[in-house]
C-alpha cells in the first residue's frame, strides 16, 4: 500500500472528488497559485483551472459566505481556512447561515459545504493562532465536525464530508500534515460518526482525537511500564459522536481519561465526560479525568507553551490516577 | 447526621500514617479547608485540611498512633449530636483501629443499641433489588442504604458490593480520601468479609541467676516513624538488589578553602558552605559524565535527562533527602540559598513530597561530624551516591618537601549494573578537578 502524508491524502481526496463530481470546487487563501499554505492542494489548479480552484482575498467572512451561497445554489464547495483561527472572522456565516439554512428554509435549501484547515495549537504561534475550535463548532446543531490524525482517516473522511448534504467542519493540524501512513490505492470512504480504536486495551479508556492521538498513543506506551493496558479511542467525528464505541470501551475498562487539544471549560471533552457519567455511571471505578490545555490563553514562549499543552507525561499521570496506581 | 473523618492519603506512597498533633479539640467549630491535624506520613509531616464543616464531636485517633489510611480518626456534626451512632453505623463489621483511644466507659460494641434503626437498610438487601420499586409505597421514598451514602465508593464498587450483598461499611477503601474502589470490594468478596485481628502483647521483665542475680530488662520494640519504615524498606532493597562498588579519592581543597573565604566577604548575605561547592561541582561533573546520572530500571539503563541532586539531611529520628532541581543550571548562590531553605524546612518536616522526590544523584556529607571517609548506600532509582568526608589539615608532599594542606576524601558508591569502575573513576577525576580549581565552575 502506498505511504502518504496527511497533506497528500487530503489533496488526493479533493482531487478524486473533483474528478468525480464537477460541482465540487476549492476556494481559499493561497489554494491555487501557491498550491496551498501547507501544500494540501498541490497541483489542483493546474489540473482543474481557475474556475474550480479559486484564490481569494484575505476576507474569510466574504468567501465563507460566497461558499454557502454557492452550496445553496447547487455546488459543493470546499472552503479552506489557512487556519481555523481565521474562521472566527467568518463565525456568523457558519453559525447563522451554514448551520441553519436547511431548517430556516424547511429543507428547500441544503448547504453541502466543507470548511477545512488546520486547527488547534501548532508550535509557537501565540495566543490568537493556537486555538482549538471544536468546542465552538460542536455546539452548533446543524453541522458535522471531523478531526483527523492519520492519512487513511483524512482521505476517507474528507471524501465522505464532500459528499455529505450538510455543512462539515474538517479539522487538520499544521504539525501533522507530514504524518505518514498507509492509504489504499483503491477508492474507499469512511462513514462520518464512527470512532476508531487506535490501540486496543483493557484497563483504561483513553479518548482523544486530532493532535491528541499521537500524545495518547505515547502515553499508552509509557503506561505499559506500570502494567496499565490502555485502550486509545480516536473519536474521528466529534459531531455526531460515536457514543456506543465509547460506552462499550468504558464498560470494559471502568476508567476514562480524555486527552485533547482545547480549553478545559465546557466543550467537547466535557460533553463526552458528561455522557459517560450518565450512561456508564455504574461502570465507573474512578472519576473521569481530562487532560487538555491549561485554562489560559496560549503563551508564545516555547517553554510556557509546552506547559500549557497536553503531553504524554500529563496523560500518563491521569492514566495512573484513574487506575489508582501508586508509584 | 454526623460525619466520620478518615485518615486521608497525603502522599502517593502513603499506606498508613500517624496523627502527629491535633489542632482541634472536642467542641471546636471546623470549617471546610481548615487545618485540623498534622499527619506524619512516610515522607513528611503534612497538614490535614478538613473536607467538611461541623463541630468536633469526638477525636477517635490518639496522637502518635499508627493507622491505615481510611481509618476513622474523628467525628464532625452538629453541636450536641451523639458521635457514637455515626461510629457504630460506620464500623459495622469491625473496622481496623477502632475507638481504642478514649472511649471512656463504653467499649464500641455498646453502641450497637441504636443500631436497631440504622442497619435496617442493610437487612432487606437480599430481597431489595427487585422488590423495592413495586411494593413499599409508604416507606420513606428512596430505599437507599443510608450508612452507605456517606461512604466514598466508586459507582462500580457500589454495584459490585450490591451484587454480592456486601455492606460497604465492611470494606476499607484504598482510593483517595479512603474511596472504596473495585479492587477493594473484590478483595473483600474474596476474603468473605471480616478484617484481621490485632498483634500480641509484649513480655514482662524478669531476673535471672548465673552464680549471682542479674537484673534483666526486656527488649523493647520501638514504635517506628513512617520515615524509619521507609528508610528500612528502601535501604534493605538497595543493599540486596544493587551490586555496589566503591571508589575513593582525595581532593586538594586549598583553592576551595581560599575561594570560600573570599565568598564570605563578597556575599555577606549568603552563607556558602563547602557542601554547596561540592553540590555545584557534582552537578557540573554529572553534565560531563551522563553515564553516572543514570539508573537501572529493571531491564535497562536509563540516562536521566535532567540533573536533580539530592542532599541527605540528618534528622533526629531519621534522614531525608530534599532535592536541588536542575542543579547544573543554577548558580552557586542559588544553590546555597536553596539548600539552606530546604535543610531548615526538612528539619521542621515541612517539605512537600515534590521537594523530596525526583533526585537523579545524591550527595551525603558527614564531614561536619569529623568522618574522614565512608561508603554510602545507593538510593534506589539512582546509579550512584557521593559520600563526602571532612576537610582536614594534612601533611602533604609539595615538590618533594612536606607541607600542610587541606584535604578532603570523597567516595563514590556505584551501581555496577549501570557503570563500571572506569566510568566512576572518570567522574571522580572531573569532580576532583573542579573542586581543586573551583573558579572553573564559576566561569
Amino acid at each position: 500500500m502506498p505511504i502518504l502524508q496527511i497533506r497528500e491524502a487530503i489533496r488526493d481526496a479533493m482531487d478524486e472528488e473533483m474528478a468525480r463530481d464537477e460541482r465540487v470546487f476549492l476556494m481559499g487563501e493561497e489554494v491555487g497559485y501557491y498550491n496551498g499554505a501547507y501544500k494540501a492542494s498541490e497541483g489542483l489548479l493546474d489540473k482543474y483551472g481557475e474556475k474550480r480552484v479559486v484564490d481569494t482575498p484575505i476576507a474569510e467572512a466574504g468567501f465563507a459566505g460566497v461558499g454557502i451561497g454557492a452550496a445553496m445554489a447547487g455546488l459543493r464547495p470546499i472552503i479552506e481556512f489557512m487556519t481555523f483561527n481565521f474562521s472566527a472572522v467568518a463565525f456568523d456565516q457558519i453559525l447563522n447561515n451554514a448551520a441553519k439554512m436547511r431548517q430556516l428554509t424547511a429543507g428547500q435549501f441544503t448547504v453541502p459545504i466543507v470548511f477545512r484547515g488546520p486547527n488547534a495549537a501548532a508550535h509557537m504561534l501565540g495566543s490568537t493562532h493556537s486555538q482549538a475550535f471544536e468546542s465552538f463548532y460542536c455546539g452548533f446543531p446543524g453541522v458535522k465536525v471531523i478531526s483527523v490524525a492519520t492519512p487513511y482517516d483524512a482521505k476517507g473522511l474528507l471524501k465522505s464530508a464532500i459528499r455529505d448534504e450538510n455543512p462539515v467542519l474538517f479539522f487538520e493540524s499544521e504539525v501533522m500534515y507530514g504524518v505518514k501512513g498507509e492509504v489504499p490505492e483503491e477508492e474507499y470512504l469512511i462513514p462520518i460518526g464512527k470512532a476508531d480504536i487506535k490501540r486496543p486495551g483493557s484497563d483504561v479508556t483513553v479518548i482523544t482525537w486530532g493532535q491528541g492521538v499521537p500524545v495518547c498513543l505515547e502515553a499508552a506506551r509509557l503506561a505499559e511500564a506500570d502494567g496499565i493496558d490502555c485502550e486509545v479511542i480516536d473519536l474521528r467525528t466529534l459531531r455526531p459522536l460515536d457514543d456506543e464505541a465509547v460506552f462499550e470501551s468504558v464498560r470494559k475498562t471502568n476508567r476514562v481519561v480524555l486527552c485533547y487539544h482545547g480549553w478545559p471549560y465546557g466543550g467537547t471533552g466535557a460533553e463526552v465526560a458528561d455522557r459517560i457519567a450518565r450512561v456508564c455511571f455504574d461502570h465507573l471505578d474512578a472519576p473521569v479525568e481530562r487532560v487538555c490545555y491549561e485554562d489560559i490563553n496560549m503563551a508564545y514562549a516555547e517553554n510556557l507553551e509546552q506547559l500549557t499543552l497536553p503531553t504524554p507525561e500529563k496523560a500518563l499521570e491521569a492514566i495512573r490516577a484513574v487506575s489508582y496506581h501508586r508509584s | 447526621m454526623a460525619i466520620i473523618v478518615e485518615l486521608p492519603r497525603l502522599s502517593d506512597t502513603m499506606e498508613e500514617g500517624v496523627i502527629a498533633k491535633w489542632h482541634v479539640a472536642v467542641g471546636d467549630k471546623v470549617k471546610r479547608g481548615q487545618m485540623i491535624a498534622e499527619v506524619e506520613t512516610d515522607k513528611a509531616t503534612m497538614e490535614f485540611e478538613s473536607f467538611d464543616s461541623g463541630v468536633v464531636l469526638k477525636l477517635i485517633a490518639a496522637e502518635g498512633e499508627s493507622m491505615k489510611i481510611g481509618t476513622p480518626i474523628a467525628v464532625l456534626g452538629k453541636a450536641g449530636e451523639d458521635p457514637e451512632a455515626a461510629i457504630s453505623s460506620r464500623s459495622g463489621g469491625g473496622g481496623a483501629a477502632a475507638p481504642k483511644a478514649e472511649a471512656p466507659a463504653e467499649p464500641a460494641p455498646k453502641a450497637e443499641a441504636p443500631k436497631a434503626e440504622a442497619p435496617k437498610a442493610e437487612a432487606p438487601k437480599s430481597e431489595a433489588p427487585k422488590a423495592a420499586p413495586a411494593a413499599k409505597a409508604p416507606a420513606s421514598a428512596p430505599a437507599l442504604p443510608r450508612e452507605d451514602e456517606r461512604i466514598a465508593a466508586s459507582p462500580l464498587a457500589r454495584r459490585i458490593a450490591r451484587e454480592h450483598g456486601l455492606a460497604l461499611a465492611e470494606v476499607s477503601g484504598s482510593g483517595p480520601h479512603g474511596r472504596i474502589v473495585k479492587t477493594d470490594v473484590e478483595a473483600a468478596v474474596a476474603r468473605g468479609g471480616a478484617a484481621s485481628p490485632a498483634a500480641p502483647a509484649a513480655t514482662a521483665s524478669v531476673t535471672t541467676t548465673g552464680g549471682r542475680p542479674y537484673y534483666s530488662r526486656p527488649d523493647e520494640p520501638q514504635k517506628l516513624s513512617q520515615m524509619r519504615k521507609a528508610i528500612a524498606r528502601r535501604m534493605a532493597q538497595a543493599n540486596t538488589e544493587i551490586p555496589h562498588f566503591y571508589l575513593t579519592t582525595t581532593v586538594d581543597m586549598r583553592a576551595a578553602v581560599a575561594l570560600r573565604g573570599e565568598l564570605k566577604n563578597a556575599l555577606p548575605d549568603t552563607k556558602v558552605s563547602f557542601n554547596d561547592l561540592v553540590l555545584l561541582a557534582t552537578a557540573k561533573a554529572l553534565e560531563t559524565h551522563p553515564g553516572v546520572n543514570a539508573y537501572w530500571d529493571g531491564q535497562t539503563i536509563v540516562r536521566r535527562g535532567d540533573i536533580h541532586v539530592g542532599v541527605a539531611v540528618a534528622l533526629d529520628d531519621g534522614l531525608i533527602v530534599p532535592v536541588v532541581r536542575f542543579a547544573n543550571q543554577k548558580s552557586l548562590k542559588t544553590i546555597a540559598t536553596e539548600v539552606r531553605d530546604l535543610g531548615t524546612r526538612a528539619r521542621d518536616k515541612k517539605l512537600t513530597p515534590e521537594e523530596m522526590t525526583g533526585s537523579t544523584f545524591t550527595v551525603s556529607n558527614l564531614g561536619m561530624f569529623g568522618i574522614s571517609d565512608f561508603c554510602a548506600v545507593v538510593n534506589p532509582g539512582e546509579g550512584a551516591i557521593l559520600a563526602v568526608g571532612a576537610i582536614t589539615d594534612e601533611i602533604i608532599a609539595v615538590k618533594g618537601a612536606p607541607a600542610v594542606g587541606q584535604r578532603m576524601r570523597i567516595t563514590l558508591s556505584c551501581d555496577h549494573r549501570v557503570m563500571d569502575g572506569a566510568v566512576g573513576a572518570a567522574f571522580l577525576a572531573t569532580l576532583r578537578g573542579l573542586l581543586e580549581q573551583p573558579l572553573s565552575m564559576l566561569a
